[in-house]
């Protein structure tokens, strides 16, 4: 199936949300029309929070949220056009995967008829067939999650939002759902996602938008965006038995940025995070030093993507 | 109405174990009557009876049974995400808070009054010059009061269990045996007020506190109010999002 440009919309104008005086999202604008694209950041960044507005279950404080042209709040219709798989894992443990899923189409106004071939053939989508007529509440995370994705795509929606949709997938399910994924979008579909996982929007997504404390930090194609998160300072710890020559020598490579000493503690800031990891052994040893520890500081998400806020 | 949400509903009330406890509930007020029939005092059989029915019935044993279910019907699914499912669907709010409501009722009808019912037949031996169906009756009509009450206040707050029990307990329980002017917003009261009129038993027997109009004008406006007020609130539900 191939569904036509235009008609899968997901649009955000200057949209803001506030909770009393905590903004979870601030001044965000962004459009979608067809493609993957990654919704990254670090837990508590606003991802959540930009997907249930999208999703017509929360209310922007300001600004406008549309599917396909219609405002998502209060507009239930709009629902046709979507497939949501929320982050809870819930799922009604007295249903079968395939009731489930058959009880979605219906809701969506299936037929009876319909709605079984159309439960069949999601089920299959996301290779749930084995366990489709156990109950949900005897289901891996993994199968709650491949049971959720089912009910998402059973309508065969234009546009499909997903929040941390690879949460408990095995890997070889995971391979499995971006593949789907995939292919979906290559049929003109808009798929949304969010992950705080890098390495799942680099392996999916065309474009990204990068959420940092309710800002959109950075948005566009993922190679760029992944280059500025690759070339930027690194900070390392360093102990050795002699921190203070060590430093100095250290400076004498074209990518270290500097250096400094703070309570007998060195820290030293490189452009380049491999040569550096290669070069202070080498440097060390020349200079008669013994390393005890070298350690990064500043890998996790949340540096890089407050580097990116910086930026 | 909506078949499907009918049935999940249904599955999901039914699947729990406060359900049980519930038809357990039911078989106390069975045994009671069975017990009384047991003594023999046959003599006392009707007052017996409606105060049996008024008091463990319609006072106890009605409100804790929509409460359980009023609040379980879409509160639980709230609390545990599920209604994302349910919401996230071409639907109008009202299909699903009506849906909701009918099976919250129909089920709190068969908890509440098949009991009082074999227990009225119990006690009285038979149906009692139409006390025990009257009371049946007006029981029915109490459990959909109630369960919209509690279906709407499951979402209003979080606290429905609680605050419905206080409602039961405090405002019913309490306040209404002593200051008459709170009986007009009991649905127990009212309920008592259908039971009087639905039957012709001396004053000795049973004899509401509450008029019969004050109860029907009243009844109506809780049971639209309820519904309505249920509607608009799940017309702007929103999911907690997280803060920056």
């Amino acid at each position: 199936m191939t569904i036509a440009s235009g008609t899968a919309t997901v649009e955000l104008a200057n949209v803001s949300r506030w909770y009393g005086n905590v903004v979870a999202v601030n001044d965000i604008s962004f459009r979608l029309d067809g493609g993957v694209t990654g919704l990254l950041g670090p837990n508590g960044a606003g991802k959540s929070t930009i997907l249930h507005m999208l999703a017509g279950f929360l209310a922007p404080s300001s600004g406008t949220v549309t599917i396909s042209g219609a405002p998502s709040w209060r507009h239930p219709q709009m629902y046709r056009r979507i497939g949501l798989v929320p982050e809870r894992e819930a799922v009604y443990p007295f249903l079968t995967g395939r009731e489930f899923t058959r009880a979605n189409a219906r809701l969506q106004g299936m037929s009876q008829h319909d709605a079984e071939a159309a439960a069949t053939r999601a089920i299959a989508l996301v290779e749930l067939e084995d366990a489709a007529d156990r109950p949900i509440g005897t289901y891996s995370k993994g199968m709650r999650q491949r049971a959720k994705v089912a009910a998402a795509l059973v309508h065969d929606p234009p546009i499909l939002l997903l929040d941390e949709p690879f949460n408990g997938m095995d890997p070889r399910q995971r391979l499995h759902m971006m593949s789907l994924l995939r292919s979906m979008a290559a049929e003109g579909r808009t798929i949304l996602f969010s992950s705080h996982i890098l390495e799942e929007v680099e392996r999916l997504a065309e474009r990204v938008l990068v959420i940092v404390a309710g800002r959109l930090a950075a948005s566009g194609d993922f190679r760029e965006i992944r280059r500025l998160m690759t070339d930027r300072p690194h900070t390392f710890t360093v102990r050795s038995s002699n921190d203070r020559a060590l430093a100095a020598a250290l400076l004498g490579l074209p990518t270290i940025a500097g250096a400094a000493l703070d309570g007998g503690l060195l820290t030293v800031r490189t452009t380049d995070f491999g040569d550096f990891s290669r070069a202070v052994s080498g440097v060390a040893r020349r200079a008669g030093i013994s390393l005890h520890e070298l350690l990064p500081t500043d890998e996790s998400l949340e540096s890089v993507f407050s580097y990116l806020v910086r930026r | 109405m909506n078949q499907v949400i009918a049935l999940i509903t249904l599955r999901q009330l039914v699947s729990r174990r406060r359900t049980i406890l519930l038809i357990l509930l039911g078989l106390v007020l069975v045994a009671v009557a069975g017990v009384f029939r047991l003594a023999g005092e046959e003599a006392r059989a009707m007052r017996f009876t409606a105060g049996l029915l008024s008091t463990m019935g319609v006072g106890t044993l009605m409100p804790l049974v929509a409460l359980i279910l009023g609040t379980g019907a879409i509160g639980a699914e709230i609390d545990d995400g599920t209604a994302v499912f349910l919401l996230a669907k071409p639907l109008s709010r009202s299909t699903i808070v009506l849906t909701k409501l009918a099976v919250a009722s129909a089920c709190s009808i068969v908890l509440t009054c098949a009991p009082m019912l074999v227990a009225g037949l119990i006690g009285v031996n038979g149906w009692g010059d139409g006390l025990v169906p009257g009371f049946v009756a007006a029981a029915a009509i109490g459990s959909v009061l109630y369960a919209a009450v509690f279906v709407a206040l499951s979402l209003v707050t979080g606290r429905a269990l609680v605050l419905g029990l206080a409602y039961v307990l405090i405002w019913e329980g309490l306040l209404a045996g002593l200051f008459a002017g709170t009986r007009t917003f009991s649905i127990r009261q009212q309920t008592l007020a259908f039971a009087d009129a639905f039957f012709d038993v001396p004053k000795t027997v049973f004899a509401a506190k509450l008029d019969l109009g004050t109860a029907v004008v009243v009844a109506v406006i809780i049971l639209v109010g309820a519904a309505l007020l249920a509607i608009r609130r799940l017309g702007s539900f929103e999911i907690a999002g997280e803060t920056a």
